[in-house]
């Protein structure tokens, strides 16, 4: 028999489990390629919407995320083919066997399990490499086609001929080794149950118990697969990983990162202030999630400031609303190098005297609708000696070195940077001072905008109109500003983003069930037999349903836990930083992974099913 | 009722692509309460897919089969398992003892399906292991005992519910001399019991024991002996 032909005609005979083999190593490259050619299209429209939108600190949780993603993505690749390669050739041990003790010698034996090998991991990768490929192409056409916002680049054959080479070589290694187990090891022990299916121990006496023959038989068929089991949870721990990080990390995130916006800017808040200034207002708010140039304006000329006669209107109204008084301008801001203890014990001058264009806000602390997300601490209500300072997140990366730890100088005046916030005016370059320091150091006596909440909901419209009608009393040139248009956009854009993160794990689930359903196939196979004896004794079909839903259930189980705890360890821990995590999250998070879970469980129960519908000959054959 | 085992005009047809397997063409049996039947043929006559159909795990392409009163052919799957589990004690040819569960476990799983209480299957499960001399093998797994052992745990399981029917596939086929002496040992307890046995075999200290004997050839069942 020819080193060829062997293995060709040992494909071709288990028909069942080399097209299983195959199908599943294809998705599996396939999925592993089009993950990463996709989330690449995907990141790019990412930071390419991003470049010059998002403020530093959410472009970081989006990098951090997306980069975790791609790591598990290739983990989760790699496992699979290891696995699937694996049972294939654990499935081969018995022939060794036989094949030695027909007086085979070891090289032949390894050449001809070598070839199989071979071939299904080439034909494996060639046709997951197209797979992958094609549905990148077709996703990116479609997703194009619907206006979702997504690059077109041409596709990275590197990248392709990367993926190809090493799912190949990781497939090769992985597959060798059990040949070549195998093959060292004796024929009578190869031949034996109790070396391919790894029973030793006997168990505790008897003790007849009426729930137990499912559980029994379903436990016991898992452990004597225990190598396959093995890692097939860890495949899907893997999974429940990635799940779990995109599914609830990307909920928690969403939420927390929509949180600090809204809470940054204020729900139901108006805006009052000349027409230029609103205009301006709204396009500097705008730049979180769209590209808009601000045009210069002197933001203290004196028919921008609010005439004392409009808050005092606006303050004698019935309704009931509060004003806070805000100064903006746009300045040059300057670093100041400030110091600090090194770990010897040594004072550093921290810091450099770089200095740009930025927003100041004036702010009242203790009458600000505002509550930022802060590293470091808000202004102070009561003045002290210093004046502080809190600076924006884009502004603490491209200008400072240890913002906490240095100083700001604004209009010639010295201030204490004593926090950094994520804000999304301005794309996070602004300073947040308080409004009387600025009033002083710049001589400017008047705010230049208001800003009125409205507290009561139910009669918002007319509230709205009739501040509307006061301020136009008081000056045409002075109008209304509604805050909560461009808050909607921006938390919409933020959706967006998160959206495209979350979409893709689902990819991942698509990938990973042939390969369980694979797992099941392989440990239907090795039951069949005994399945058939079963029912020919008097056991119900569902008998037999049963004992496969407690293997998979067993299966899924532990890897869920697994996966879930990690992926929520890791969530909380290093991807979102102070997570906001409600009841309604927990419950949307279980809700989403619940189901994931239930769609793999009762996917996984198809072979099962379709094993049942045999007859009991067939299953005895 | 003293017939057990109705067959009338029973054929079974095989197709394998485009060729038609003509295994029983109108086989005819009757097998009353307490006989003991068995059927000898060459290899392929049909004999294990004649016991198959009398067991109800298969059924015939033509022809009516009546197992206690009850038209197997007729019956759906959930009628038939629980039929078989209480009625049909079924010992095959290569023993088919469930692997991963130990020589107790194998025997008790059939009655486990009967609403029997624990203690009754634990008695029973005793009782049976000390009867078939495998007490010291309890606790082991299949693939650690021998073919005689093996078929010993067979022939237990397959009478744990005590059914009224016993069919045997080649008891006696896969064993040594010494080791079958000990199969037609519990055969001939079996007989004396009066329990209902058909029992495909080429064994003559089997085929002694026969109340009936016949001979399945060209698709046909002749009787031998009677």
């Amino acid at each position: 028999m020819s080193e060829t032909f062997f293995p060709i005609n040992d494909l071709m005979r288990r028909k069942l489990q080399t097209s299983l083999t195959t199908v599943s190593l294809t998705l599996c490259v396939g999925s592993t390629l089009f993950l990463l050619l996709f989330s690449d299209r995907t990141g790019l429209g990412i930071l390419s919407a991003a470049e010059e939108k998002l403020t530093i600190g959410f472009s970081t949780i989006f990098s951090r995320f997306l980069l975790f993603i791609s790591i598990l993505f290739l983990a989760l690749g790699a496992i699979f083919a290891s696995f699937l390669i694996f049972a294939m050739v654990t499935q081969r041990t018995r022939d060794v066997g036989l094949m030695k003790a027909a007086g085979c010698p070891n090289n032949l034996i390894f050449g001809y399990f070598f070839t199989e090998l071979l071939v299904v991991a080439f034909i494996s990768c060639f046709l997951g490499v197209i797979l992958g490929l094609l549905a990148d192409l077709a996703l990116a056409r479609i997703l194009s086609n619907a206006s979702f916002q997504i690059q077109q680049n041409p596709v990275d054959f590197w990248k392709i001929l990367l993926i190809f080479t090493s799912f190949f070589i990781l497939m090769l290694v992985f597959g060798v080794k059990p040949v070549l187990n195998s093959t060292k090891v004796e024929p009578v022990k190869a031949l034996s149950p109790t070396y391919y299916w790894g029973i030793a121990a006997p168990p505790s006496p008897f003790k007849a118990s009426k729930q137990s023959l499912t559980v029994k038989i379903a436990l016991r068929g898992i452990f004597r697969r225990a190598s396959a089991t093995i890692r097939i949870v860890l495949c899907l721990t893997l999974l429940f990983l990635l799940l779990t990080v995109t599914i609830a990390g990307g909920v928690i995130a969403k939420q927390t990162t929509e949180n600090w916006i809204e809470k940054a800017v204020g729900r139901n808040i108006l805006l009052i202030a000349h027409h230029e200034i609103c205009s301006q207002y709204e396009i500097l708010l705008s730049k979180f999630h769209e590209n808009m140039e601000v045009s210069a304006l002197n933001y203290t000329t004196e028919e921008y400031l609010i005439p004392e006669a409009l808050e005092a209107h606006l303050n004698s109204m019935p309704h009931n609303i509060r004003l806070e008084r805000r100064l903006v301008m746009w300045v040059y801001i300057k670093e100041l190098p400030g110091t600090m203890v090194d770990e010897h014990g040594a004072y550093i001058t921290v810091g450099d005297s770089r200095e740009g264009e930025s927003l100041v806000v004036g702010v009242e602390p203790e009458n600000t609708f505002g509550e930022w997300f802060l590293d470091g601490e808000f202004l102070k209500e009561e003045e002290g000696e210093n004046m502080c300072a809190v600076i924006g997140d884009s502004i603490a990366n491209s200008m400072f070195t240890v913002p906490l730890e240095q100083y700001l100088q604004v209009y010639g005046g010295q201030f204490d940077v004593v926090g950094v916030c994520v804000d999304p005016i301005n794309n996070g370059k602004v300073v947040y001072v308080n409004i009387r320091d600025l009033q002083r150091i710049t001589g400017v006596s008047k705010p230049n905008i208001l800003l009125v909440k409205v507290a009561s909901l139910s009669d918002y419209e007319k509230v709205l109109n009739e501040i509307r009608g006061a301020v136009k009393a008081v000056n045409q040139d002075f109008e209304v500003l509604e805050l909560n248009t461009i808050l909607e956009k921006s938390l919409a854009f933020l959706g967006l983003l998160w959206s495209a993160i979350m979409f893709l794990p689902f990819c991942a689930l698509a990938s990973a069930v042939p390969c369980f359903i694979g797992y099941v196939v392989l440990a239907l196979t090795e039951q069949r037999q005994e399945f058939g004896v079963l029912r020919a004794l008097g056991a119900k079909p569902r008998t037999i349903l049963k004992v496969v839903a407690v293997q998979n259930l067993v299966v899924l189980l532990s890897s869920y836990a697994c996966g879930v705890a990690f992926g929520i360890i890791i969530t909380l821990l290093i991807l979102v930083p102070n997570p906001l995590v409600t009841s309604f999250t927990v419950l949307q998070i279980a809700g989403l992974l619940s189901t994931a879970l239930a769609a793999t469980f009762l996917i996984s129960l198809y072979p099962a099913i379709k094993l049942n519908r045999k007859s009991i000959l067939e299953m005895l054959a | 009722m003293n017939v057990v085992v109705s067959a009338s005009e029973i054929c079974k047809t095989f197709e394998v692509g485009d060729l038609r397997i003509e295994v029983l063409n109108g086989v005819n049996l009757e097998v009353e309460k307490g006989e003991f039947v068995t059927i000898s043929g060459p290899s392929g006559s049909g004999k294990t897919t004649l016991l198959n159909i009398i067991g109800g795990i298969d059924k015939p392409t033509k022809g009516r089969i009546i197992v206690f009163g009850e038209d197997l052919n007729v019956k759906d799957e959930d009628f038939l398992a629980s039929f078989r589990c209480h009625n049909i004690g079924f010992v095959f040819q290569s023993y088919n003892l469930i692997s991963t569960l130990t020589v107790s476990e194998n025997i008790a799983f059939p009655m486990e399906w009967t609403k029997k209480s624990t203690s009754q299957i634990e008695s029973r499960v005793k009782e049976l292991l000390e009867k078939f001399g495998l007490q010291h093998r309890a606790n082991h797994f299949p693939f650690q005992l021998s073919g005689g052992e093996q078929q010993r745990v067979a022939f237990a399981r397959a009478l744990a519910n005590d059914p009224p029917l016993l069919l045997v596939d080649e008891p006696t086929g896969n064993l040594d001399v010494k080791t079958g002496l000990k199969i037609v040992e519990v055969l001939r307890e079996l007989k004396e019991r009066e329990k209902t046995m058909i029992v495909v075999t080429h064994d003559t200290r089997i085929l002694d024991l026969a109340d009936k004997k016949t001979l399945l050839e060209d698709g046909k069942l002749v009787l031998m002996f009677e």
